[in-house]
């Protein structure tokens, strides 16, 4: 969908809605957005694409999605891996976690949205009850660095770190503070993120 | 002021001022920024670190005497710019206005979250963004942005103002009045005291980018962004409207302002835009305030928060040695390249380092950046952001000592 790409957002709803309307299969539909939203996460990543342009088709996606959801529920699609993610306690910010989120169920990810300020017992419970694959917080403050830390350390004394893969990421997430957190791996680049959580699913496309 | 002190204070006061002049000093500087550490240092919760003015107060003298950097914290608190542009014509002067604690409460401003109140007793306050204008607006903002603050963004962003005219929110903008005198005289006390320790001021100016103002206070960071795709006539509009009263503000505040006063402009969407969106909605605005600053006699002092490797560029078109420019993530030694002899950098570790690091890896950061950016001095260094209350002590003083080893000239 290059509508997407060039982040027009008119002529990508506008086309949504003919082809719901003109029965198009809605998985047919949102592999059009994917292979979109594909290319501007590559985009980013590359440089070309800012956070402003990632917000920008994120919103474009999230639409599209919404007008064809209703629909894509009967059906069943392969998902690539399930994640439980969140923004950490003590921070509500969440353009980064909504960016990635699009990002990732553009890649054909389930994702399951615990919000913002979520508590570590919360991402705990989260984990018991959904058994993802990985467990992806985010934020942007700097509390959060405690707060990210502290959520691991619960996931670690309810004994379910081996069960999960761990994916930090956010605006004061760096080396120093992965060193500092331990997760599997970590990144302030949504797009680099997505590539990450690929590679823990073993997937291709690293 | 005793001898000592005296000599400690013309000594940092050189060293900083020489460097943001583009000069060599003795050696680099360490400005402050302690935020939160202060209180945690001296081990007062974050809660009386923001209500009790005393209590602050001492927290920030006794963290920059033990860690004896070149400039001292100060205590944490919210801007209120709306607030000043809103009564810019009807004060006498520039009202003196900022969010602490008893000011939130008796405002109850929305989009400030207070620890012992929204927050744990022990959390940083925080800066939240809400949608205060509808899209819809922007014409009557463009129109008469002063208007709009008064009229609908003050309502709007204070429970206690909700109805304006009431008596309650006259009454709270009574209580206002007495209470910022209050905290301003606590201000002017702990001024004085940290200038008799030997400590002087960097800066204590301020300013601000337009298109932030309306991505902070009106529109909020995500809708401020795709207004730039959706609305973007209106967004320029707007950003040349709310520009025109920022500069009417930077005018009243050089009448009191001594020649050479640094003023702060905290930049918050610049890492979002591309370089052609930055160009196109966000620079020439800010460009204009900062050019209209440098003529009314202040040095801006731009945070380029986050990212801002991609316009590096851009603060080459502002006058030689009339900026400071302060990083955060981006590159020092790309920066020093660019910009170095041309406006004096700051920057320095990262909250994470304060916080995970060790004095060896805090060694080892300052022995890397020294040989990237010390060369030729313009060069000072502080905390990325502000130092984290979680940080460790050892960490601090190891900035200082680190400095001492590698960054003489």
């Amino acid at each position: 969908m290059n509508a997407i790409v060039e982040l027009d957002e008119p002529t990508a709803l506008e086309l949504a809605a003919q082809m719901v309307e003109s029965g198009t299969a809605p998985v047919d539909i949102l592999e059009q957005c994917r292979n979109g939203m594909s290319i501007v996460g590559e985009k980013f990543e590359s440089g070309d694409f800012f956070l402003s342009e990632m917000i920008m088709a994120a919103e474009i996606f999230n639409q599209v999605m919404d007008l064809i959801r209703p629909q894509l529920r009967k059906t069943t699609s392969e998902s690539k891996g399930k994640i439980v993610f969140g923004t950490v306690e003590g921070d509500v910010h969440d353009i980064g976690k909504n960016i990635i989120i699009a990002l990732l169920e553009a890649e054909g990810f389930e994702v399951i949205d615990l919000g913002v300020d979520v508590p570590p017992a919360m991402i705990v419970e989260a984990i018991k009850e959904h058994e993802p694959d990985i467990v992806g917080m985010s934020s942007l403050l700097t509390v959060a660095i405690e707060s990210t830390k502290k959520t691991v350390d619960a996931i670690v004394e309810a004994g379910l770190r081996e069960k999960v893969k761990i994916i930090i990421g956010g605006g004061r997430i760096d080396a120093y503070a992965a060193e500092y957190i331990k997760p599997d791996a970590s990144s302030d680049n949504a797009a680099h993120g997505v590539r990450l959580c690929l590679e823990f699913m073993g997937g291709d496309k690293v | 002021m005793s001898t000592e002190h005296e000599e400690l204070y013309s000594q940092r006061k050189e060293r900083l001022d020489r460097a943001s002049a583009l000069k060599e000093p003795d050696r680099v500087p360490v400005t402050g920024g302690f935020g939160f550490f202060s209180a945690k240092y001296a081990g007062i919760s974050h809660h009386e670190f923001l209500f009790d003015y005393e209590k602050a107060s001492n927290a920030v003298i006794k963290t920059a005497v033990d860690f004896s950097y070149d400039t001292a914290g100060s205590v944490s608190r919210l801007g209120a710019l709306p607030f000043t542009l809103a009564f810019l014509r009807d004060y006498d002067g520039l009202a003196p206005v900022w969010v602490n604690g008893p000011i939130h409460d008796i405002l109850g401003v929305r989009y400030a979250r207070f620890p012992g109140r929204e927050l744990a007793e022990d959390a940083p306050f925080q800066f939240i963004g809400e949608e205060y204008m509808k899209v819809e607006e922007y014409d009557e903002l463009i129109e008469d942005p002063r208007r709009y603050l008064v009229e609908k963004l003050l309502p709007r962003s204070c429970r206690s103002l909700e109805n304006p005219g009431s008596s309650k929110a006259m009454a709270s903008l009574f209580k206002w009045g007495v209470e910022s005198r209050k905290s301003l005289e606590a201000s002017r006390r702990l001024g004085a005291e940290l200038k008799r320790l030997g400590f002087p001021s960097y800066s204590s100016g301020f300013s601000y980018a337009p298109l932030d103002f309306i991505g902070d206070y009106l529109r909020d960071v995500k809708n401020v962004l795709l207004d730039t795709f959706r609305v973007p006539e209106k967004i320029k509009q707007a950003a040349v409207a709310v520009g025109a009263l920022i500069m009417e503000m930077n005018k009243i505040a050089a009448k009191t302002a001594p020649e050479g006063t640094r003023a702060f402009i905290p930049l918050h969407l610049n890492e979002y835009f591309s370089p052609k969106q930055y160009n196109e909605f966000y620079w020439p605005t800010l460009k204009q305030v900062a050019l209209d600053l440098i003529d009314l006699g202040f040095i801006p002092l731009i945070f380029y928060e986050g990212y801002h490797d991609a316009h590096l560029e851009t603060i080459l078109e502002l006058p030689k040695g009339k900026t400071v420019s302060k990083f955060e993530k981006t590159d020092l030694k790309k920066a020093k390249e660019i910009i170095g002899d041309h406006s004096c950098i700051i920057g320095g570790p990262p909250s994470s380092l304060f916080i995970g690091g060790t004095p060896a890896k805090m060694e080892e950061y300052v022995k890397n950046l020294m040989e990237d950016v010390k060369q030729g001095g313009g060069f000072i260094m502080s905390p990325s952001v502000s130092i984290p209350a979680s940080a460790k002590p050892e960490n601090v003083k190891a900035l200082m000592d680190a400095v001492k080893k590698y960054g003489v000239y």
